[in-house]
């Protein structure tokens, strides 16, 4: 789905992806990368294949867009450095032509160092372009006259019909002040956000994007 | 060996003789069985000393081998006593240590449970009393430890006392493990030394339940049985002509006043209340409409702080109170001597528990148990009629016992691991001579080591995961002391939201609360627990500080308590009583009291006969309703409902939400849904049936919410613990992403299978459903259509509980939906 905003196109990807065509820049944001392999190391069974189609998904999208640059608006890995993030490294450097960008979030502590080995610029706190500011968490410390783009909270949204049927998906929040990115991993839960006047809400359903 | 020439025997008789008691028969027979190295039931009613014919067992053993005694070592444990509740240990133990210091029997009794205090586990620990009274959770705490393997090499008995209770949740499985590694441990099955022993209120598979519990026929085992008889009297509470009950959704508030005459004749009267949120207030509503019995009422559950309970359960032994508003934490065997009076408020759900509550009254031998029934909304009048049936021709159900749950195993498996290590060999041997687990397959069993080891299956061997790994000595130990402790905090199956303690700011605890009720107050809120209104301040160190409050009226958590299904004895005699309802040919108070109510009924629709299924098709803005109502209960109509919805979804595109109560089941819908006689007895066929449940359960959330359950026990979800909640932002997660995540890329997880299995036999029990159905299709089928809400549909219509089925175009149905939205807007 395509939208307008700030004077310019967006297009709202059903991958939990955003696309500037204007800037050939594609974003996404909580990818909690080696999510799957910190919670194994604490003992909990998670599949390592979840973190792997992440990727994967990742990859249609760069073959779908071919982006110059992607961004990551925070939350990229989940925790300290483990096995998911030695298959990242090798996926990664298959996108060598296309430029990694990272607006730090609450859970991206490895060092400069292991970015820098992966080829990942860092932005902190923000990352700033034409008239939009990404910025990973509630937004503040953003210049005014620039329209923030947060992640972080993981967004979705209740469709209610009649006779009590209620559906909930994942999904892009265009506000009057800052817009919120849906998170891209699949091994996200969903923090319900109910819209107000002049809010534009886009739900993610497995088909396609859609405004609700 | 006859006992009655033994010196023990003699001393136990003597001792009884000169406190004016005689044994039962019951009580000798179990002597003489336990002394011939029998394991077995004992089967009494409550009020009988079924305590004592175990206990005594044991101690005329010991006095007849008069041994030495050996006080100081740590293998010096005979008898370990398995209580469901905490508050049964205290009462047991006293009257134990009275006993034994009154045979002369130099034994220690140790209690140990959630409430025993740290320093009083480190001296078990050092030297282990003689009988310890504990609960499976804690049992399984023990095995938990690091070298208690010692400490079971002489033990003679285990008594899981309460045993119906355990039995029908995976609790009963925590013991059959804890016994099965006991045994092992003292040598397996040639030993002949530790005999297993339950006592159990009479259910109605009783060989089935000695049978779980010592499952080896090459042990002697016997059923006990007390030929004796509970007498009960049950009385209802019934509306005066000129008042009417609500039809649903009430609290029986309404009815209140009718307790305070049968309160003040009454010496000590117990008033059992569903929920704990109820129970806070009606302790409130009893205050206000009768102000003089302040000081003489008190609120008894599981929420109440521990010293507070204690204080209560002290009370009402000395009879200083005159009434107790009570949850099933007062629901077992607590004999408490001044209580001649039980009240029950609202619909107990199954004859089973509704006499054991009636015997908390009236405890002594002989005694009439007496007890009230006080219905909450005008149909429960119906369920009181059947129960009394049901309990007159002693029609008591059945306690299914839980098999091959995988969570349980998973959970007891690093238990082991935590403690002294475990072989895989060994232990796969021990849990296949388990009731649970008698059916496990070998490649079940990899899994399950694999789950635990390796984190998932062999093609997927994540090197990263470090939980259960094989030491030097061959053995399976959990390494990591992080992993350890927080294993440790969530031992059990009792899965509930993590909870906080409350406390005065000037000092001093309340109890407890479920977090996330507090996360919805602001300081300043008043709220209600254990009776008072406390005004919130502020959470601080996970604790809930709190002063009382001016304030009369206040909200009341509504804790998340498990909601009871009726028992399908009590839906076929509840069938029957419809029938005589409207006829009048019955004897039932009750049934005249709610007359008025059926004539409703059958003016806007029908009453339903015994060998009809009516169906109500009532059409209102909300949408079009379909109402069914076979009077199966809760559970099976659950699952009925699905099957109806997803049968009807195969005939057009149509989204459905359900919701279903004891009586019988609604389908909402947008639009209208087709019915007539022809498409009615289709949907309600036998034929494809296990096809079609299958398909509906997969249709429905059923099987992810049982596995909410499951990820909690076999340790995926960390919950913390009650007062202990330990945060972990790193490793939080939900069941639902869990199952997600299982569903879609490892489908052949046992634990996801598990919770399909729960659906299929726990919750449908599917020949049940298929006799259901065979009565339906030999029946008529009443379809009516009502201008209004009926007094069988309105219980259901509000009910909130409700699932979802859809055979639409998501993308169709999303696109209607928001249309609809708009329209409403």
């Amino acid at each position: 789905m395509t939208i307008t905003s700030q004077g310019e196109e967006l297009i709202l990807d059903k991958e939990r992806a955003l696309y500037l065509p204007k800037h050939q820049l594609l974003a996404i944001s909580d990818l909690h990368l080696g999510k799957s392999a910190h919670f194994r190391q604490a003992g909990l069974q998670v599949p390592a294949t979840i973190g792997l189609s992440d990727l994967h998904r990742l990859s249609l999208l760069i073959e779908k867009y071919n982006p110059k640059t992607l961004l990551i608006n925070g939350d990229m890995f989940h925790h300290g450095l483990n096995t998911d993030i030695q298959i990242f490294a090798k996926w990664r450097a298959q996108y060598d032509q296309v430029r990694f960008l990272l607006v730090k979030g609450n859970h991206d502590k490895l060092t400069n160092a292991d970015y820098e080995s992966m080829q990942i610029e860092i932005h902190e706190p923000s990352f700033c372009l034409g008239p939009f500011c990404f910025i990973h968490d509630a937004p503040k410390n953003v210049k005014e006259e620039l329209y923030p783009i947060s992640g972080h909270i993981h967004p979705g949204v209740a469709i209610v019909g009649k006779a009590k049927q209620r559906l909930k998906f994942p999904c892009f929040y265009f506000g009057k002040d800052y817009a919120v990115l849906p998170a891209f991993s699949l091994f996200t839960g969903l923090y319900n956000i109910y819209p107000k006047v002049n809010e534009r809400i886009f739900a993610v359903t497995p088909k396609n994007v859609l405004e609700v | 060996m006859d006992q009655t020439k033994t010196p023990g025997y003699r001393k136990i008789k003597q001792w009884l003789k000169a406190n004016g008691r005689r044994p039962f028969k019951f009580q000798e027979d179990a002597w003489q069985y336990y002394l011939n190295g029998y394991s077995g039931l004992v089967n009494a009613p409550t009020g009988f000393g079924k305590t004592f014919s175990l206990f005594l067992a044991v101690a005329i053993e010991a006095l007849n081998e008069s041994a030495s005694s050996n006080a100081k070592n740590k293998d010096r444990l005979q008898l370990i006593w398995i209580t469901p509740l905490r508050s049964l240990a205290k009462d047991i133990a006293r009257a134990m240590r009275e006993t034994l210091l009154e045979i002369g029997l130099d034994w220690q009794v140790g209690v140990r449970n959630g409430d025993t205090s740290q320093a009083e586990k480190l001296q078990q620990k050092k030297s282990m009393p003689e009988i310890l009274l504990i609960t499976p959770e804690s049992l399984h705490l023990l095995l938990a430890q690091k070298g208690t393997s010692t400490i079971f090499k002489k033990l003679k008995c285990i008594v899981a006392d309460e045993w119906h209770e355990l039995l029908g949740s995976k609790r009963g499985v925590l013991v059959e493990l804890a016994v099965s590694r006991i045994k092992g441990i003292q040598g397996g099955a040639n030993n002949r030394l530790l005999r297993v022993w339950g006592i159990s209120a009479t259910i109605g598979n009783i060989e089935e339940a000695l049978e779980v519990l010592e499952p080896n026929d090459q042990v002697k085992r016997i059923i006990v049985r007390a030929d004796l008889e509970k007498k009960i009297k049950i009385k209802s509470i019934l509306p005066d002509d000129d008042e009417t009950l609500p039809w649903a959704g009430h609290l029986g508030l309404k009815l209140a006043y009718k307790l305070l005459p049968i309160i003040k004749k009454s010496k000590t009267t117990l008033i059992f209340i569903n929920t704990r949120g109820q129970s806070e207030i009606w302790y409130q509503h009893l205050l206000n409409i009768e102000p003089d019995l302040a000081g003489q009422i008190a609120i008894h559950h599981g929420s109440v702080d521990f010293e507070l309970r204690n204080w209560i359960e002290d009370a009402l032994h000395t009879g200083q109170l005159k009434a107790v508003i009570a949850t099933s934490s007062l629901d077992l065997g607590v004999d408490f001597k001044p209580v001649d009076t039980v009240v029950q408020v609202g619909s107990p759900k199954g004859v089973a528990r509704f006499l054991q509550r009636a015997g908390r009254s009236g405890h002594s031998p002989h005694e009439v148990s007496k007890i009230y029934f006080l219905p909450t909304h005008a149909l429960e009048l119906v369920e009181a009629a059947a129960i009394k049936e049901a309990a007159r021709n002693n029609d008591i159900e059945s306690r299914e016992p839980y098999i091959m749950v995988f969570d349980t195993l998973i959970q007891y498996l690093v238990t082991l691991a935590i403690g002294d290590g475990f072989d895989d060999k060994i232990i796969y041997e021990e849990i296949k001579n388990t009731y649970a687990f008698k059916l496990i397959l070998p490649e079940e069993w990899n899994w399950v080591m694999q789950f635990i080891t390796s984190g998932g299956d062999s093609l997927s061997a994540y090197n990263e995961f470090k939980k259960v790994v094989k030491d030097e000595d061959g053995l399976w130990k959990v390494k990591s002391r992080q992993l350890a402790m927080r294993h440790r905090l969530h031992i059990g199956t009792i899965v509930s939201d993590a909870m906080l303690k409350v406390k005065f700011i000037s000092g001093g605890y309340v109890g407890m609360i479920e977090e996330y009720f507090v996360t919805r107050l602001k300081a300043g809120d008043n709220f209600r627990l254990a009776g008072r209104v406390l005004e919130f301040i502020q959470v601080k160190d996970m604790t809930v500080m709190v002063r009382n409050s001016k304030q009369k009226n206040a909200i009341s958590p509504s804790w998340n308590g498990g909601r009871l299904p009726l028992s399908s004895n009590l839906g076929a005699v509840l069938r029957k009583k419809y029938n005589e309802a409207l006829d009048k040919t019955h004897l039932d108070e009750e049934l005249d009291a709610i007359y008025p109510l059926f004539l409703l009924q059958e003016q806007r629709s029908h009453v339903p006969r015994n060998d009809e299924l009516l169906i109500e098709l009532i059409n209102n803005k909300e949408g079009y309703h379909f109402f069914a109502y076979p009077f199966e209960g809760r559970l099976v109509h659950e699952v009925l409902a699905a099957l109806v919805a997803y049968r009807l979804s195969k005939l057009l595109p149509i989204s459905f939400s359900i919701a279903m109560n004891d009586y019988g089941f609604e389908l909402l819908s947008e639009t209208e849904i087709p019915m007539d006689e022809s498409i009615a007895y289709e949907v309600f066929s036998p034929k494809n049936l296990t096809e079609d449940i299958t398909s509906s359960i997969n249709a429905t959330e059923m099987a992810r919410r049982k596995f909410r359950d499951i990820a909690c026990i076999s340790g995926l979800v960390f919950q913390g613990y009650p007062g202990k909640y330990v945060a972990n932002k790193h490793l939080q997660s939900s069941a639902g992403l869990f199952f997600n995540v299982f569903s879609d890329y490892d489908k052949h997880n046992l634990l996801l299978r598990q919770a399909y299995d729960e659906v299929f036999y726990q919750q449908l029990e599917e020949p049940r459903l298929a006799a259901a159905l065979e009565r339906i299709q030999n029946g008529a089928i009443i379809i009516t259509q009502p201008k209004s809400f009926t007094p069988l549909s309105f219980p259901i219509k509000v009910d909130s509980l409700r699932e979802n089925m859809s055979s639409e175009e998501l993308e169709q149905r999303i696109a209607r939906m928001k249309a609809e939205s708009e329209k409403i807007k």
